[in-house]
């Protein structure tokens, strides 16, 4: 059995770092990752199961972390050696008990909520945040039983996704799959509740016009979400600005009103909203502009578009980036940040059955089976094939691909 | 008194390491990265204190007022030390004149009048350009080049330190108060006149707005009269198209610069009247430039000559009515060709 | 030797190849045997002192109107209003006819002591012109005696203030004129009427008019019933104009029309071989042509922008009129047909054309994708009269290059336009209803319009109403030459050779089709019978 290593080794992380200058994804040969032999991961506790998974995704926050792009601020926040993925599918062989405590036969196909909350890191009693459901904001990721490491994925105690061996998943941590839903949706859980999250934390009103900048796993999902939970409640315009053809017409099949490439958002977001323009910066502008780029560029951009007293969602993750924030000051804008997911307050009428809270694990199993995420996955390939995966998951956009996973139910995989 | 503002200086610092030690980094940290690059070297020679840096005044003391040293109360005597003078006339010959002549090309008329001159005279003048004066000055034959003083609006010259300096440098400017009769410039104009200055003065008191001359106000007669000394009325035309009022760029054009004869008061007659005296010397001289000398002498002498100030109409009918002369070759200008949008539109009209 | 007619060619295998415009580039295509061309009539003779026949033209008006010093007295407000930047195409060498004009009315005018008199540009919805556009087109010594006093303004069609809502026509349309021109007491117009199109009451009701007037007639209806909009009697256009200009004349603005025509001496020098017969190029044209197209082939496209836009026509003055605006037109449709009309007999299968590097509505600028429509499609398509030259349900094969570049100055919002509108759809219908009212009260349009060098935001779509008529017509447009992404934006199919085209046309038309080129410019009108 199988599993990609990430080791603290500086000099490989230096290297990784050159080489990604060539493009993200292309520093995996010299970078910090290994392939190594490696049996499943030693069950933390009494409440974990064993979880092998099927899909495993890649996100792009791992292509930064083996970039070796990642902003310092999550040095503190990961434990080495970890196995990477936390986009997983898997299944429990031995059964298991998910979130609720309802308990699952051997067998079952679940997906993990990977935040290593308080739960997990047996501690008790829990904090706030995931006391009230918001286990995304859980501050104790460095602390209790295991190892540092905001979720599964980057701890060296729980195993990753990345690996035909396993990984331990917590009781809380799992949601069982519907059998209607393939792996390749399953497999988009994750990155989709991360969009659900995003979407209803956006404040959209009615007849909002919302921005969506970047269209790849993160705006697109989010464009989902947007047309499939927020819309039907609360009317609103979703343009997006999507820099590839096949990005756009995926937005557009998801639900998207306005697709055009991204330097034309620009401009459609000003006709739309009637605004004028000084130097380069509307006066009007859309009422929500959600960044799924997160670079220093996409948010000036954002900052550009949103109109006074609007609202920025940041849901790319952004590193040190150098941004005038002068508009942010002068036209009151709210900056937010979204990160993860946790405990929903879903807007009446989105076609689940009405108001109230849910999970946002439990809206995005919904949803990609509803909007038929699994046609975001393009391209799958086996373990031993890393090097390649990785490169076209950093050249996702440009080759007509949207999300690339490792596929590990079959030995010898296969690209789409 | 000066309590507060000291205490809080000295509070400033102390807070800021506070807040550092309150992050958990060494306090000199932030400072030190910040400290680097010329940037912050000048930051901290600005904010070196006393006695490195320059005292501040003690809020207990009253502050003197400062004496009034710009507009008419700008000194100019410095100017006229002999070594500023000979400065000065090594600039006007090798780069005014040189320049003056490329740049307008000036047609000498009436110079004859000037021979017979003896001791210090007013150059009267209509004023169209900033070209006028480097031009005038330039044309002047030599006893009157190199000592000669020109009148200058005080509100316009000598409203900055360095504007009156250079301008007094290099044209002998001294201040003149033009929008009301000032006891002292005029005093210093009959002064250096009395000292064997000549005195260079635009008696319309500024550029012509439109192109026709606006009305000579009293300040030459009134000169001439009080010294006795007298007035040689001149003419400059073409200036405006090299630099007209409201324009910032300089274009080549030919002028002609025409003296006429020197004029004294007569016994009985008073400023005002000497004065309209001057203005009808200058239009008799404006139309000499137009058409010949004799022609011009005639209407003079007719006293029909064309009036310097235009005809009283609207403004389109005015600038419709400008001499031919004054309209610019049409081929002279560029068309814009497919290149960025032209100039603003509508002009910007400038003070 | 006096200027001879303008004739139709029929290719037979001794004729050269056919010299085709390609925007800022030429090439010389051979067209299949039994095509036909279309040759504009030479350039006539102009007057021989184009002064005292204006001077003639001021003193012996035409209609019911005194001569011009009779109406001009002191104290009076006279506005004198003249065509803006769109005409003559390509721009006139210096002086323009406006200059020579106006430069007499306004020497009556001093003479009679008018003192309120002011000039404004009767832009309508287009751009504002720039100083030099202005220098150029009334000469310095106007804009010097005007502008800096203000009394040179530009039309504004959004300054609420500055308009004047005259009435309705008996079609229930509004008439909403520029304030100053209504509220004179004489408005003298001085147009160039460089097609059968310009003049007569649309100079005024057109040129000094806002949106809210402008849309009863600027809109795909009305165009899709004026065949053509270059012939009066047959053109929806031209009726909704002629209403309005009777109601301004009922509403007692005193209008003093002065219309003036040009012959189609259109390119100078080393150009002049492109109005010039193939069969009768000498071996100095030869050389041009091989040496231009050559070199043109070579030079980036700005360049080649740049030295085509710098290009000012040797145009002279055939003819001027004034008095009132129906007499006055009359005459000088008559002098436009004597210029440019050319009998054709009988339609064709499919119509190519060879679209040059200028439109009315880019002087100094670029022909956008949306203006090469319109040329191809408004303009060229039009240059009937009696029936299109092309049979309905034929082929229409224009050469450009059509790139998608647009001028960021002129045309931002035919940008949008392009890109949001098109995208959707190309029907004119459809456009208008769904999207003209944002376009056309887009606050940052309207702001560009009224302080930049920008066309109205509504306008693009009128460029496109332009083509309503030829798009019902036409079975369809193929473009040779042209941007692939562009062309197909337009709704238009893409060739890369003339030859390909003709061989797409026969999915249209059927095999061994007729063919005919419209050999434009210098401009031609078709009496297709």
């Amino acid at each position: 059995m199988k599993a990609l290593v990430v080791e603290r080794n500086l000099p490989r992380f230096a290297a990784a770092r050159v080489a990604s200058l060539l493009g993200s994804g292309r520093g995996a040969g010299v970078g910090p990752l290994r392939l190594v032999d490696a049996g499943p991961p030693d069950l933390p506790g009494g409440d974990w199961h064993h979880l092998r998974p099927l899909l495993s995704g890649i996100c792009g926050s791992d292509l930064a972390t083996l970039d070796g792009r990642t902003s310092r601020y999550f040095e503190d926040l990961v434990s080495f050696p970890f196995v990477p993925g936390h986009e997983v599918v898997g299944v429990l062989e031995d059964g298991g008990v998910d979130h609720a405590g309802v308990p699952l036969a051997p067998g079952t196909r679940a997906v993990i909520e990977p935040v290593l909350g308080c739960a997990p890191r047996g501690l008790v009693p829990v904090c706030t945040h995931c006391g009230t459901g918001h286990t995304g904001l859980c501050g104790n990721v460095a602390f209790g039983a295991l190892g540092p490491g905001l979720q599964t994925g980057y701890c060296a105690d729980t195993g990753g996704g990345w690996s035909t061996a396993g990984l331990c998943a917590h009781a809380s941590q799992l949601h069982a799959v519907p059998d209607a839903l393939a792996d390749e949706d399953a497999v988009m859980v994750e990155p989709t509740a991360c969009a659900v999250h995003a979407a209803l934390s956006a404040g959209v009103r009615p007849g909002d016009l919302v921005a969506v900048v970047g269209a790849g796993t993160l705006g697109l999902t989010t464009v989902a979400a947007l047309s499939h939970l927020v819309r039907p409640a609360v009317p609103c315009t979703v343009a997006v600005g999507a820099k590839h053809p096949r990005q756009r017409s995926l937005a557009a099949e998801l639900g998207a009103d306005e697709v055009v490439p991204p330097e034309q958002l620009a401009r459609a977001v000003r006709r739309r909203s009637g605004s004028l323009v000084v130097s380069g910066r509307l006066t009007e502008g859309a009422d929500v502009v959600v960044d799924c780029v997160g670079t220093a560029a996409s948010l000036a951009d954002s900052l550009a578009m949103v109109r006074p007293r609007g609202r920025v969602v940041l849901v790319g993750m952004p590193g040190r980036v150098a941004v005038d924030l002068a508009p942010l000051w002068h036209r009151e804008l709210t900056l937010v940040g979204a990160y993860a997911y946790g405990l929903e307050t879903v807007p009446p009428g989105d076609g689940t059955g009405g108001a109230g809270a849910a999970r946002s694990f439990e809206l995005a199993l919904d949803l990609v089976g509803r909007a038929g995420l699994g046609r975001l996955v393009s391209a799958t390939y086996p373990l031993e094939r890393y090097e390649e995966a990785l490169a076209h998951a950093g050249a996702a956009g440009r080759r007509g691909a949207v999300k690339v996973a490792f596929d590990l139910r079959n030995p010898k995989g296969h690209a789409r | 008194m000066s309590e507060p503002s000291d205490t809080s200086r000295r509070l400033r610092p102390s807070r800021a390491v506070r807040s550092d030690a309150a992050l958990g980094r060494p306090a000199g940290g932030r400072r030190a990265r910040g400290a680097r690059g010329p940037s912050a070297w000048a930051a901290r020679a600005g904010r070196a204190r006393f006695p490195l840096g320059a005292p501040t005044w003690p809020g207990g003391v009253p502050r003197p007022t400062p004496e009034p040293e710009l507009g008419v109360h700008y000194d100019t005597a410095w100017s006229r030390r002999y070594p500023v003078r000979l400065a000065r006339a090594v600039v006007l010959d090798n780069v005014t004149r040189p320049l003056a002549r490329l740049v307008a090309a000036p047609e000498l008329r009436g110079g004859e009048h000037l021979r017979d001159l003896d001791g210090p005279v007013i150059f009267a003048a209509n004023h169209a350009s900033h070209v006028d004066t480097p031009l005038l000055l330039a044309c002047l034959p030599l006893p009157f080049r190199h000592r000669i003083v020109v009148a200058a609006a005080a509100d316009y010259f000598f409203d900055r330190r360095w504007k009156a300096d250079t301008f007094t440098f290099l044209l002998g400017a001294i201040p003149m108060e033009r929008a009301k009769v000032n006891r002292r410039s005029a005093e210093l104009a009959a002064d250096l006149l009395d000292d064997g200055w000549n005195l260079m003065i635009f008696p319309e008191g500024g550029r012509s707005p439109d192109g026709w001359a606006q009305a000579f106000r009293g300040g030459a007669a009134y000169l001439a009269a009080r010294t006795d000394r007298p007035v040689v009325p001149v003419h400059l035309d073409g200036t405006r198209h090299i630099l007209p009022k409201g324009r910032s760029t300089v274009r080549r054009s030919r002028t002609t610069v025409t003296f006429g004869t020197p004029l004294r008061p007569g016994p009985d007659e008073d400023a005002r009247r000497f004065g309209v005296r001057i203005e009808s010397a200058v239009a008799a001289l404006a139309h000499e430039a137009a058409t010949d000398w004799w022609t011009a002498r005639r209407l003079a002498a007719a006293g029909s000559t064309p009036a310097l100030r235009g005809p009283e109409a609207s403004a389109w009918r005015r600038a419709w009515a400008l001499p031919e002369a004054s309209r610019r070759d049409a081929d002279q200008h560029a068309t814009a060709a497919g290149g960025p949008p032209g100039p603003e539109w509508p002009p910007r009209r400038r003070a | 030797m006096s200027p001879r007619p303008g004739f139709v060619l029929d290719v037979d295998s001794s004729t050269p190849p056919t010299l085709f415009w390609r925007g800022e580039r030429l090439s010389l295509e051979r067209l299949p045997e039994g095509s036909r061309v279309v040759y504009p009539p030479e350039p006539l003779d102009p007057l021989e002192d184009p002064s005292s026949a204006i001077r003639h033209a001021l003193l012996h008006p035409v209609g019911d109107r005194e001569p011009l010093p009779a109406l001009l007295s002191a104290g009076m407000r006279l506005t004198i209003a003249f065509d803006d930047i769109s005409l003559p195409l390509p721009p006139m060498e210096r002086p323009d006819v406006r200059q020579l004009v106006i430069e007499q009315v306004l020497d009556l005018a001093a003479s009679a002591g008018v003192d309120d008199v002011e000039l404004v540009c009767a832009l309508a919805l287009h751009r504002r012109m720039t100083e030099a556009e202005l220098r150029h087109a009334l000469g310095d010594r106007i804009y010097d005696a005007f502008a800096p006093n203000g009394l040179l303004t530009q039309h504004d069609a959004e300054d609420p203030s500055n308009l004047v809502h005259l009435g309705l026509t008996d079609r229930g349309e509004d008439v909403e004129l520029n304030r100053r021109a209504a509220e004179s007491d004489l408005l003298v117009y001085v147009n160039i009427n460089l097609v059968a199109m310009d003049g007569g009451h649309k100079s005024v009701a057109t040129g000094l008019a806002s949106y809210r007037s402008l849309r009863h007639h600027h809109n795909p209806v009305t165009m899709r019933h004026s065949r053509s909009f270059m012939d009066q009697d047959r053109s929806e256009l031209h009726s909704a104009n002629w209403r309005m200009g009777r109601l301004i004349a009922d509403a007692g603005v005193r209008v003093f029309q002065i219309e003036t025509t040009l012959n189609t001496d259109t390119f100078p020098g080393a150009f002049h071989f492109l109005q010039k017969r193939e069969w009768e190029w000498k071996a100095k044209d030869r050389l041009a042509y091989a040496a231009a197209s050559a070199a043109l082939d070579r030079t980036p496209a700005r360049v080649a922008r740049r030295i085509f836009h710098s290009v000012r026509a040797p145009h002279r003055m055939t003819s001027v009129q004034a008095g009132e605006v129906e007499a006055v037109h009359a005459l000088t449709t008559e002098h436009v047909w004597r210029q440019q009309g050319v009998a054709v007999e009988g339609q064709t299968d499919i119509l190519t054309m060879g679209l040059p590097y200028i439109s009315p509505y880019n002087v100094n600028s670029v022909l956008n994708p949306i203006l090469v429509a319109c040329l191809g499609l408004g303009y060229f398509f039009n240059l009937y009269r009696g029936k299109p030259l092309v049979r309905e349900g034929g082929v229409l094969i224009m050469t450009h290059p059509t790139p998608w570049e647009f001028h960021p100055v002129h045309h931002p919002s035919y940008i949008d336009f392009f890109e949001q509108v098109l995208s959707e759809t190309t029907d004119p219908v459809e456009v208008a209803d769904r999207f003209e009212e944002d376009f056309a009260t887009d606050p940052w349009y309207i702001h560009l319009y009224r302080t930049g060098h920008a066309y109205h935001g509504v306008h693009p779509f009128y460029m496109w109403y332009w083509c309503a008529h030829a798009l019902e017509h036409l079975g369809a447009v193929i473009l040779v030459g042209g941007d692939t992404k562009a062309v197909h934006r337009l709704g238009f199919r893409a060739a890369s050779t003339l030859t390909d085209a003709l061989e797409m046309a026969t999915d249209v038309v059927g095999p061994s089709p007729t063919l005919t080129h419209l050999h434009a410019p210098p401009l031609l009108l078709a009496d297709v019978t």
